[in-house]
Formats: C-alpha cells, sequence, structure tokens
C-alpha cells in the first residue's frame, strides 16, 4: 500500500489580488477628478450696465471667432444699477482673465456701411473681449459697446474739419480715385462747437497718398444738374451714396509734398474743384495683399490688380 | 499562487463594494450628460439633472431618476456592506431576514442601470447638429463602472456565508 503523495500546500497570498480592483477604482476615479478639475478655466464676473439678450448657459464669450467660455449665471445688481454676468472661461482661455480685458456685448447691427453681428440674430447675443496684459483678475467691468477698432494695421488717423457732418456717419468710406483706401472712425464737435471734427482712418497700404497739401472733399449723395447742354449727374460709389463718404485728391505738382502726419488736420470741402479731379500724382503705394504680388506664375490679372 | 480563483467569497465581494463605493464619487460629482438645443448649453450631474427635471414639472421622471440613479445604488452599497460586516460578526440571529435583503439587492441591481442606457440612448438618437445635440461625458463611465462592481460585488457575496460562524467558513 502505498501512501498517497503529501498534499502540496500553497500559502494564501499576503495580498489578495481582488483587492487590486479598488486601488484600481481609486486610481480612476481619482484621475478623472483631477483632469476635470485641471480642464476647468477660471470662473469670472463681468458687471454690465445692461445685460439685453444674455442668457445663463446659452451666452458664449468669443475671441478671434472661437468659443473661450459660457455665461454661467446672470443676476441684477442688489441695487438695480446693472447686471452681474458670471463667465466660465475654458482652460485654454484663462489667460483672457487679466486686468486689462475688455468685454462687450455683441448686438447684430445693420447699418448702410456694412453688417455686424448678423450671426447673433439666430443664436442670440454675444460676448466679445480683448484680451489684457495685466495681472490676473477675476472681476470686469464691461464696456457698454465695442470699443474703437483696434488699430491692427500700421495705417493712419487724420483729423478732417467742416461746417457740418452732412452724411457722413462712422464706418463711411474714405476713397481715392472712387478706390476705398479707409473710413470714417469718429466725429465730434470741436471745442468752440463752430466746426465738426471728423476722425478718418487710412489703411496701411495708402498712408503716403495723404499729403500735407491733399484736399478732401465730401462725397455724400449726389446732386443733379440740368442745363442748357445735358444734364448732369453727380455721384460716386453706392455705398458712398447711401452712407456717405469722404474722397481726396493729391497735386501732382513737383516736387510731392511730404506725406502727412498722424493726426494732421485738414478741411474738408463740400465739394470738388474740377481741377482736383484731375490731379494725378505717381506716388508709390505699398501692395495692401500679398496675393498681388507678381510671384511669376500668376498670370496676367494679378499682375494688373497691384497698385 | 497557484490557487484556484475562487469568485465566490466575501473577500472579494468587499473589494468589488469598496471599488463601486470608490467609484461613486466621481459619478456624482462628474457631469454625464451634455446638452445642446439651439445653442442653449448644458452640462448635467445626475443630480443637476434631477433638480432640472424637478423645475420643469416633470416630477414623475425626476423622482424615477433620484432614486434609480442616486438612492438605489446608495442603499445597495449600504445594505451589501451592512451585510458583509454581520457575516464578519458570527451567525447573526436574524438570518432570514438578512437573506431576504440580500435577494432584493440582487433583483434590484439591473435597474440601476438605467441612467447609463439612457445617456447612451440619447447621444445616439439625439444629434441634429446646430439643433440639438447630446454628449455623455465622463461621470456616465464612472457611475457604469460603479453599478458594474456593485453587481459583481451582489455576485460574490456568499449568502450561506450568514449561516456560517467565522471559524467554519473557509477562507
Amino acid at each position: 500500500m502505498t501512501s498517497p503523495p503529501p498534499a502540496k500546500v500553497s500559502k494564501a497570498p499576503s495580498f489578495p489580488l481582488i483587492w487590486v480592483v479598488p486601488l484600481v477604482a481609486l486610481a480612476v476615479g481619482g484621475w478623472m477628478l483631477l483632469r476635470d478639475l485641471v480642464n476647468r478655466g477660471p470662473e469670472i464676473t463681468i458687471d454690465f450696465a445692461d445685460g439685453s439678450g444674455v442668457e445663463a448657459g446659452k451666452t458664449t464669450l468669443l475671441y478671434l471667432g472661437v468659443s473661450a467660455g459660457t455665461v454661467t449665471s446672470v443676476a441684477l445688481k442688489p441695487g438695480l444699477e446693472g447686471v452681474t454676468l458670471c463667465v466660465r472661461l475654458d482652460k485654454s482661455a484663462r489667460s483672457l482673465a487679466r486686468q486689462g480685458s475688455q468685454f462687450w456685448i455683441v448686438h447684430p447691427e445693420i447699418g448702410f456701411s456694412g453688417v455686424k453681428g448678423l450671426d447673433t440674430l439666430v443664436t442670440g447675443v454675444r460676448l466679445n473681449v480683448i484680451p489684457g496684459t495685466g495681472p490676473v483678475a477675476t472681476r470686469f467691468k464691461g464696456l457698454d459697446k465695442a470699443p474703437a477698432p483696434d488699430v491692427v494695421d500700421e495705417g493712419r488717423a487724420f483729423i478732417l474739419q467742416c461746417d457740418r457732418l452732412g452724411s457722413l456717419t462712422t464706418g463711411a468710406p474714405v476713397l481715392y480715385r472712387e478706390l476705398k483706401v479707409g473710413s470714417v472712425e469718429a466725429s465730434r464737435l470741436s471745442a468752440d462747437s463752430t466746426s465738426v471734427l471728423i476722425r478718418i482712418h487710412l489703411e496701411a497700404p495708402y498712408v503716403n497718398l495723404v499729403r500735407t497739401n491733399t484736399r478732401f472733399w465730401n462725397t455724400g449723395g449726389f446732386s443733379f444738374k440740368v442745363n442748357l447742354f445735358g444734364a448732369e449727374l453727380k455721384d460716386t460709389s453706392l455705398e458712398s451714396l447711401i452712407s456717405g463718404g469722404v474722397a481726396f485728391a493729391t497735386p501732382d505738382a513737383l516736387p510731392l509734398a511730404p506725406a502727412a502726419a498722424e493726426g494732421a488736420q485738414f478741411a474738408l470741402a463740400s465739394e470738388p474743384d474740377k481741377e482736383w479731379l484731375k490731379w494725378a500724382p505717381k506716388i508709390p503705394v505699398a501692395a495692401p495683399d500679398s496675393a498681388y504680388e507678381p510671384s511669376g506664375k500668376s498670370g496676367i490679372l494679378p499682375a494688373l490688380l497691384r497698385p | 499562487m497557484n490557487q484556484r480563483f475562487e469568485f465566490r467569497s466575501n473577500a472579494n465581494a468587499g473589494a468589488f463594494a469598496l471599488a463601486a463605493a470608490v467609484m461613486l464619487v466621481p459619478a456624482n460629482l462628474l457631469p454625464v450628460l451634455d446638452t445642446q438645443t439651439s445653442g442653449n448649453n448644458r452640462s448635467d450631474t445626475i443630480l443637476s439633472g434631477v433638480i432640472e427635471l424637478w423645475r420643469n414639472g416633470l416630477w414623475a421622471i425626476a423622482a424615477i431618476v433620484f432614486v434609480a440613479s442616486i438612492m438605489i445604488p446608495a442603499l445597495k452599497l449600504a445594505g451589501l456592506g451592512w451585510l458583509l460586516l454581520k457575516t464578519r460578526r458570527g451567525a447573526p440571529q436574524d438570518v432570514g431576514r438578512l437573506t431576504r435583503i440580500y435577494a432584493a439587492i440582487d433583483f434590484i441591481g439591473r435597474w440601476s442601470m438605467l441612467d447609463v442606457f439612457l445617456a447612451a440612448f440619447l447621444t445616439g438618437l439625439v444629434q441634429f447638429g446646430e439643433f440639438s445635440t447630446v454628449r455623455a461625458r465622463s461621470g456616465i463611465v464612472a457611475f457604469a463602472a460603479a453599478v458594474v462592481l456593485t453587481v459583481l460585488a451582489t455576485q460574490a457575496f456568499d449568502p450561506r456565508a450568514l449561516w456560517e460562524s467565522p471559524a467554519d467558513s473557509s477562507p
């Protein structure tokens, strides 16, 4: 009779394998919470005098055309003097929470010189922002309207003086040979209220067209003259017909006068002299768009369009 | 280590229950569903979803979601934990009642997947681009994990242990 082989006794593992399950759960759960916490951007509050159209959970903050955050709550201020919005910024937009950031509410705007924020008709209003550069902040004062457009290009601003504003509105075109080279930025009464001051902005490539002896005139509206020898209709571009506009010409007498400096002031005539329209000085201008650069193979059309 | 893995043991049940309890934390704190209807964005956790349903007057649905998604998982885990504690203390007096509790926990387990089912259903169905979009978020994953772990814990629990004293129960 053989005795059975001795039983192999294995020790139970000191650390039961099953306890890996709660440890894994702890690791995964902790990681999920941590990720949510890290991905969450800061929350900022913005005070506005008027909050028409802003809705919690719906209104988004846009920067460079992409969503940078969402309004999480809208509340009236205790004294009823305005509204306070809470905005949860996206993580990637956290550097918008800096002192000096300017927030404003974009409403649809339909004017003769263009349609702005048309998409907000459908999507509701939205917030826009120009980032500041100061230290981190969480409380802001919103602007009542969009700030004056940032001069992104190296254009130049001039002041025009005239007796009455006429039909010139903000955004009205500034024309050279009926080509739009700038726009009217703002207008106000002069300090002694005897005239109107209009600030225009010329796009960078065209700043050299304005010389110290340049003449400006108002192209707004149209006039219709009938005399013995026929009818004459004076008109310019359709855009300036509706919203008004400013045209200018520079004398072609050589040597050319020096280019006008930033903020130079000119008189705005109500009508051009016949002579002004004949001026054709040769003034080199920078190419406004690299697409018009002659690259060799782009054919004749770009070459034609090149100024 | 060549010991055969015994699934049905109260140590396993305890481990699964603990893991489920851990997963319930992110499941309740993280958003489970993003809904977007005509530009209106919401990100809801389970509780905020229940509150929103309640506010909109959908009391019955709010109650169902609350019971199925918040109360039942919590009660199940609490009940299971209680049973496990009882068995460790030796043969309890009220064995019959405890067994009925176990049967109830086991029966009710499958119903807590309601939330996960709802999220999967909505995410698949409501995809109308600009007008209406629903997206599942990480909270629902944690919730599903918690439910699955609870079911595993219930399955691993050995109700026979209720009748045995700790001395004769197998390790």
